[in-house]
C-alpha cells in the first residue's frame, strides 16, 4: 500500500449546497493537496437559452432559494439595461429595502443558524449537538432573536415582494405595485425592535469573537484584492460604482455596472463543477479577488448609517485596512446586519415611500446588458444578450461563490496544514476546515447553478486510493 | 436527525419521518433517496423540485449531460458524482408518501401536513385549481392578441387570462392561495397539475388553449401557436418526469 493518503469530509454541514472536501497526503503522511468541491450541477446557464426577457427574472431567482431577491433584481436591471429603462426614484427605493430585507433575512439566517454554534461551543462538541437546536434548548432567548430578526427580513419580501421567498414583484420597468401606507407604517415598527435585536446580535458576536479571536486569526489569512459596490467611499448594496482595492488597500479600478464582464474572467478545473472568476488585467493566480463581508468593509471607508459606521471604523482600528484574516467574514456580516437594519429603517421613514410612480413603461429591444448588485455573500453580476424578438441568446453569471473559490480552497489547504502532520490528524481538523468554508457562506447553489445542500471530507493517498472519510 | 444544512451529523440515521427537497441530478443524488428511504418510515417530498422536478426539469429541453460534456470536458468522472441523464423528481427512484409541491410551498401547508401526519390523521388534500382561490371576476372578452407579464398593467379585479396574459391557475393546483394572481402576476404553475389532470392523461396543451380561448375571444388555433412557439411556459408541467400515477390521492 502506498503511503499517500487523501482524507474526505463529505457532506460538508452547515454551508448552503452540496459540497466536498478531499486532503491528498504525501509520503510522509504531510498535506500535499486540498479541495473544495461542488458535487452538483444544474446547468441554468444553457436551458434558460431561448426563453422570452419578461420570465427570465422570475424564472432565473430559482437559482438559490436564500438569495433569489438580489437574482431577480440583478436579472430584471440586466434587462432593464438593455431597454435603456430609467426607473423612478421610488422604485429604486423599494429595490433597496427589497435588497436590505433579503441581507437581513439571509445574515440572520446565517450568524445564527450555520456559524453561531461554531463560537457558542467548544471545538470539541458533540457533533450532534453543535447546532442551532441545542442553542435554543440552553437559551430560549437567542432562539426568539434569531426568529424576529429573520421574520423581518421576510416581511420585508412579503409585503414589498408579494412572497417570502422567491419574490416576483420587481419587474422590468419597476416594481408591480405601490407600497400601502399602513404597510409601511407597520414595517416601520418591527424595524425598530428588528434594530434593537441585531444590536444585541452584534455584541453577543463581538464578545464570542473577543473569546476566540487568539485561535481565530491561525485560520487562514490571505492578502488579496477585495471587490464592492461603493457610493461615495459608503457602503451600498444597491444601483452604484463597483471597486476594486488592493492586498495593501489602494484603490486600482473602479467601474460601472456595464463594464463588469471587462474586468473579469472565469476559469474552470477538473475536480469541480463550480467554475473560478478573477480579475482579467492581472491574470490568474494574481488576481484572485475576494467579495462579500469583509470586502465590503475594506473597500469602503464609510458607511452611511450611524452605528454601522462606528462599528466599521472599530473594524478597521482592530484589524487594520484592509483586513485579511478569514474569519473576520463572520464578523463582518454582523455590521452588514445592523446596516441593513437601520438602512431599512432610514428607507421606511420616507414617507415618499408609498408613492404610486413604481412603474414605468419598457420598450423591448436586443442587446447586451449587464446588471449588478450586492448580494449578501458578496457582488453578484448577471450579463444577458438578448435577440430582436426579446429572447435570451446568452447569459453570464458571475457568482459570489465563483470568486471566492480560489479563496476558499487556499483556506481550506492551511487548515489541512495545520492539524496534519506525518500522518497523525489531530481533533478538530474537520470543524477547523467547515468553520473556513462557512465563513465565506459559500452558496455551491448559485455557484453551479444546482439544486440542494450538503459538504463531504475525503483523505486520499497518493494513488487515488479512498482511506477516510470524515 | 440528518439535515447538512444545519446540522453536522454526516450519517443518514433511521427515523419515523424524512422530508425531503430537491429532486435528483446525480448518481449520488439516486443512492442518497434510496437510503433515506430504506431509513424511513413516512417519506415527504417538499417543494416542486423534489415532488414534480420544477425549474431544473427545464434542462430537459435537450440533453444537458451532452452540452456539459463539451463544457466540462475536463471534469474527471472519478472525483465527482456522474450526472443521471435527465432531472428527474425523486418519486421515480422511491415511493413517497405525502407530496407538498410549490416554489416555494406554503409554510402554513408543510405545519398542517407535519401536525396530521403526527396526531395520525390525514392531512386535508387539495384537489382544484387556483381560480378556485383567485378573487378576479371571469368576464370573457374580446381581444386580438395575447400580452407579456410586463407590456401592460393590469385590471386589479378582471381574471388575468381575460385581460390577454398566459395565467396558469386553471391548470395549477390551488392550496397556495393564489398570492401571484392576487398581486396582479401570472401564475406560473409551481403547485402542479391538480387532481383532474392526475386521473386521466389529459392534453393539458388543449385544455389550456379552450380556456384562453373562451376567455379572451382569440380563435384556438391563434392561441395554439402563440403557445407552442413558447415552450417555457410549461416548464413545470411538459419537461418534468413527475409520475402522475404513482401520486395520485398522495398531493396535499
Amino acid at each position: 500500500m502506498s503511503s499517500k493518503r487523501e482524507i474526505t469530509i463529505s457532506p460538508t454541514t452547515r454551508i448552503e449546497g452540496h459540497g466536498k472536501v478531499t486532503i491528498t497526503l504525501d509520503e510522509a503522511g504531510n498535506v500535499s493537496n486540498a479541495y473544495f468541491y461542488a458535487t452538483e450541477i444544474r446547468g441554468f446557464d444553457y436551458f434558460l437559452r431561448g426563453m422570452e426577457a419578461d420570465r427570465l427574472p422570475f424564472i432565473i431567482s430559482r437559482i438559490c432559494g436564500v438569495c433569489s431577491t438580489a437574482h431577480i433584481i440583478a436579472s430584471v436591471e440586466a434587462i432593464e439595461s438593455i431597454y435603456h429603462t430609467e426607473i423612478t426614484e421610488t422604485a429604486r427605493k423599494l429595490r433597496e429595502l427589497l435588497l436590505m430585507g433579503q441581507t437581513i433575512s439571509n445574515h440572520s439566517l446565517v450568524i445564527y443558524f450555520l456559524t453561531l454554534p461554531d463560537f457558542y461551543f467548544p471545538i470539541e462538541e458533540d457533533p450532534s449537538k453543535r447546532n442551532i437546536f441545542q442553542i435554543m434548548r440552553e437559551r430560549p432567548d437567542i432562539g426568539r432573536k434569531a426568529i424576529t430578526l429573520r421574520s423581518f427580513g421576510a416581511r420585508i419580501l412579503d409585503v414589498i415582494g408579494k412572497r417570502e421567498v422567491h419574490i416576483f414583484s420587481v419587474i422590468p420597468g419597476g416594481l408591480i405595485s405601490p407600497l400601502q401606507e399602513r404597510e409601511r407604517v407597520g414595517l416601520l415598527q418591527e424595524a425598530e425592535n428588528a434594530l434593537a435585536v441585531a444590536k444585541e446580535a452584534l455584541t453577543l458576536g463581538k464578545e464570542l469573537f473577543e473569546k476566540n479571536w487568539n485561535d481565530f486569526k491561525k485560520a487562514g489569512d490571505y492578502k488579496t484584492y477585495y471587490m464592492a459596490l461603493t457610493r461615495n467611499d459608503a457602503l451600498e448594496f444597491y444601483n452604484s460604482k463597483i471597486r476594486v482595492i488592493n492586498p495593501e488597500g489602494t484603490t486600482t479600478s473602479e467601474f460601472a455596472a456595464q463594464d463588469y464582464m471587462e474586468f473579469l474572467e472565469e476559469k474552470r478545473y477538473a475536480w469541480t463543477y463550480a467554475k473560478f472568476a478573477y480579475l482579467k488585467a492581472l491574470g490568474w493566480p494574481e488576481g484572485i479577488v475576494q467579495v462579500g463581508s469583509t470586502a465590503r468593509m475594506n473597500v469602503n471607508a464609510t458607511a452611511t448609517t450611524e452605528i454601522a459606521n462606528r462599528e466599521l471604523q472599530e473594524f478597521k482600528k482592530k484589524f487594520g485596512s484592509p483586513a485579511h484574516a478569514t474569519l473576520l467574514f463572520d464578523y463582518a456580516r454582523l455590521i452588514d446586519l445592523i446596516y441593513a437594519c437601520e438602512k431599512a429603517q432610514e428607507l421606511l421613514t420616507d414617507k415618499n415611500l408609498t408613492r404610486t410612480d413604481t412603474r414605468v413603461k419598457v420598450e423591448p429591444k436586443g442587446g447586451i446588458g449587464v446588471g449588478v448588485v450586492e448580494a449578501p455573500r458578496g457582488t453578484l453580476a448577471h450579463e444577458y444578450t438578448l435577440t430582436e424578438e426579446g429572447k435570451l441568446e446568452q447569459m453570464k453569471l458571475v457568482i459570489p461563490t465563483q470568486i471566492n473559490n480560489e479563496a476558499i480552497n487556499l483556506n481550506v489547504k492551511d487548515a489541512a496544514t495545520e492539524f496534519i502532520h506525518n500522518g497523525e490528524i489531530k481533533p478538530g481538523l474537520l470543524n477547523r476546515i467547515e468553520m473556513v468554508i462557512r465563513a465565506y457562506d459559500p452558496c455551491i447553489k448559485c455557484a453551479t447553478r444546482q439544486a440542494n445542500g450538503r459538504v463531504q471530507v475525503e483523505i486520499r493517498n497518493s494513488r487515488g486510493k479512498l482511506l477516510k472519510t470524515l | 436527525m440528518y439535515s447538512p444544512t444545519f446540522v453536522d451529523l454526516k450519517e443518514v440515521p433511521n427515523v419515523d419521518l424524512a422530508i425531503v427537497e430537491g429532486g435528483v441530478r446525480t448518481k449520488e443524488d439516486e443512492n442518497l433517496i434510496r437510503e433515506v428511504r430504506a431509513k424511513s418510515r413516512i417519506l415527504v417530498a417538499l417543494g416542486i423540485c423534489a415532488t414534480h422536478g420544477g425549474i431544473t426539469s427545464l434542462g430537459n429541453i435537450f440533453s444537458l449531460r451532452k452540452l456539459l460534456e463539451k463544457e466540462y470536458s475536463l471534469v474527471e468522472k472519478t472525483q465527482l458524482p456522474e450526472l443521471e441523464d435527465l432531472m428527474y423528481s425523486i418519486c421515480n427512484f422511491v415511493d413517497v408518501d405525502y407530496y407538498i409541491p410549490g416554489c416555494p410551498p406554503m409554510p402554513f401547508l408543510i405545519v398542517h401536513t407535519l401536525k396530521s401526519i403526527v396526531s395520525g390523521k390525514q392531512p386535508l388534500r387539495h384537489q382544484s385549481v387556483v381560480c378556485t382561490e383567485c378573487h378576479r371576476k371571469i368576464i370573457p372578452a374580446k381581444l386580438d392578441r395575447l400580452y407579456g407579464i410586463y407590456e401592460k398593467e393590469s385590471d386589479p379585479q378582471l381574471c388575468l387570462v381575460s385581460q390577454g396574459f398566459v395565467c396558469l391557475g386553471s391548470l395549477t393546483r390551488e392550496g397556495c392561495g393564489a398570492p401571484c394572481p392576487r398581486a396582479g402576476f401570472t401564475c406560473f404553475g409551481c403547485r402542479g397539475p391538480p387532481d383532474s389532470m392526475m386521473y386521466r392523461s389529459r392534453d393539458m396543451y388543449a385544455f389550456l388553449i379552450r380556456v384562453i380561448a373562451s376567455r379572451t375571444g382569440i380563435a384556438p388555433e391563434t392561441v395554439k401557436e402563440e403557445l407552442y412557439r413558447n415552450p417555457f411556459i410549461f416548464h413545470t408541467f411538459i419537461f418534468s418526469k413527475f409520475e402522475r400515477s404513482k401520486a395520485r390521492e398522495k398531493v396535499i
